[in-house]
């Protein structure tokens, strides 16, 4: 289970945005992901963990809106890694984990809603395009999911409205 | 049932997804409530949301119990929500329809127990992917404590916002 120290600030990655830190009390946490998927990453050396929370699939040669820098898959992957760079992580040692991309409105509107699996697909593509495996992943269904990153361990959490908080 | 219920409105609003994501409270509240999506002349989508308590509190009222019968939200009090959700999200599809004089079309509504930013999140992606403007009017209910007792959601496609806008005129 999950422990967090009294001290511990949860920072939130809201729609469209991503956080990168070094800090040791800091729990970087991207609330209710439908849709959306959050992505988790940690350098263990450099002691570096971000998370983004990304909305849509391709950014189609758009410039990403500077209040959702992390509104894309592609464009928001490319920040992201270049925001962890600048942090001091390095990238053949990062440790990717994905989670979201699901089809809330249930499943009768599944076929219609097909942003949960797009966006899905879209990542796993980016991030292969930059050699990057990911670790571990909690993708689609039908529920929302609260994802978070300790700052201080790397340990990573998913939990939906209906069941705690687990280890991803 | 003989028990008036009165649904006051204090303020319905045009606004952005974050002011929906406020509107039903904090990063961390459940709801139940139900969607539908509109078809017809113009198309979107409809929620009606209920804090996951409040949602407990309308069943009770619906079934003519006492308050706090409901502990659970079950499969009983999730389709109680749902025919509300029915009821409220048609009845404003149908005003819409014959004060615009559109044809409209509500789908059968799709009962929903999740986060709530998660939903509204949602249906802000599938309206932003079409490219164009995102619109979510929402209208808080209050009972008469002020409580938030539920949220109505309206996010137009962004096609059919052109539309709207010639008719209203």
């Amino acid at each position: 289970m999950t422990t967090v120290t009294a001290e511990a600030r949860r920072i939130s990655v809201g729609i469209g945005q991503l956080a990168v830190s070094r800090d040791a009390r800091e729990v970087l946490v991207a609330y209710g992901l439908g849709s959306c998927v959050g992505i988790s990453c940690y350098d263990p050396e450099a002691k570096v963990a971000a998370l983004a929370h990304v909305l849509l699939p391709s950014s189609d040669g758009k410039r990403a809106d500077d209040r959702e820098p992390a509104r894309f898959a592609d464009t928001g992957i490319d920040l992201l890694l270049q925001r962890l760079a600048e942090a001091g992580a390095v990238k053949r040692r990062l440790i990717v984990k994905v989670a979201g991309g699901a089809a809330v409105l249930g499943a009768a509107n599944a076929e219609k809603f097909k942003i949960g699996v797009r966006n899905a697909e879209a990542i796993t593509e980016r991030l292969k395009h930059h050699g990057i495996r990911v670790a571990a992943a909690d993708l689609g269904g039908t529920k929302g999911r609260t994802m978070e990153v300790h700052v201080a361990t790397g340990r990573t959490f998913v939990r939906t409205a209906a069941s705690p908080a687990s280890e991803l | 049932m003989g028990q008036e219920i009165v649904i006051h409105v204090p303020n319905i609003r045009v606004g952005t997804k974050n002011d929906a994501c406020d509107a039903v409270g904090g990063e961390e509240t459940v709801v139940i409530g139900s969607y539908l999506s509109i078809s017809g002349d113009i198309t979107g989508h409809v929620m009606l949301l209920f804090p996951e308590p409040r949602a407990l509190e309308c069943v009770d009222l619906m079934m003519g119990q006492a308050p706090g019968t409901t502990t659970e939200p079950d499969e009983m009090a999730c389709s109680a929500i749902s025919e509300l959700g029915n009821i409220v999200g048609s009845a404003f599809v149908n005003a819409l329809a014959d004060h615009l004089n559109l044809v409209l079309h509500p789908s059968p509504p799709q009962v929903l127990h999740d986060m709530a930013i998660a939903l509204v999140e949602t249906v802000y992606a599938e309206v932003l992917s079409q490219g164009g403007d995102v619109v979510m009017m929402d209208a808080v209910f209050e009972d008469q404590k002020g409580r938030t007792a539920g949220l109505l959601i309206v996010a137009p496609d962004p096609a059919s916002l052109g539309a709207l806008e010639r008719v209203a005129a």
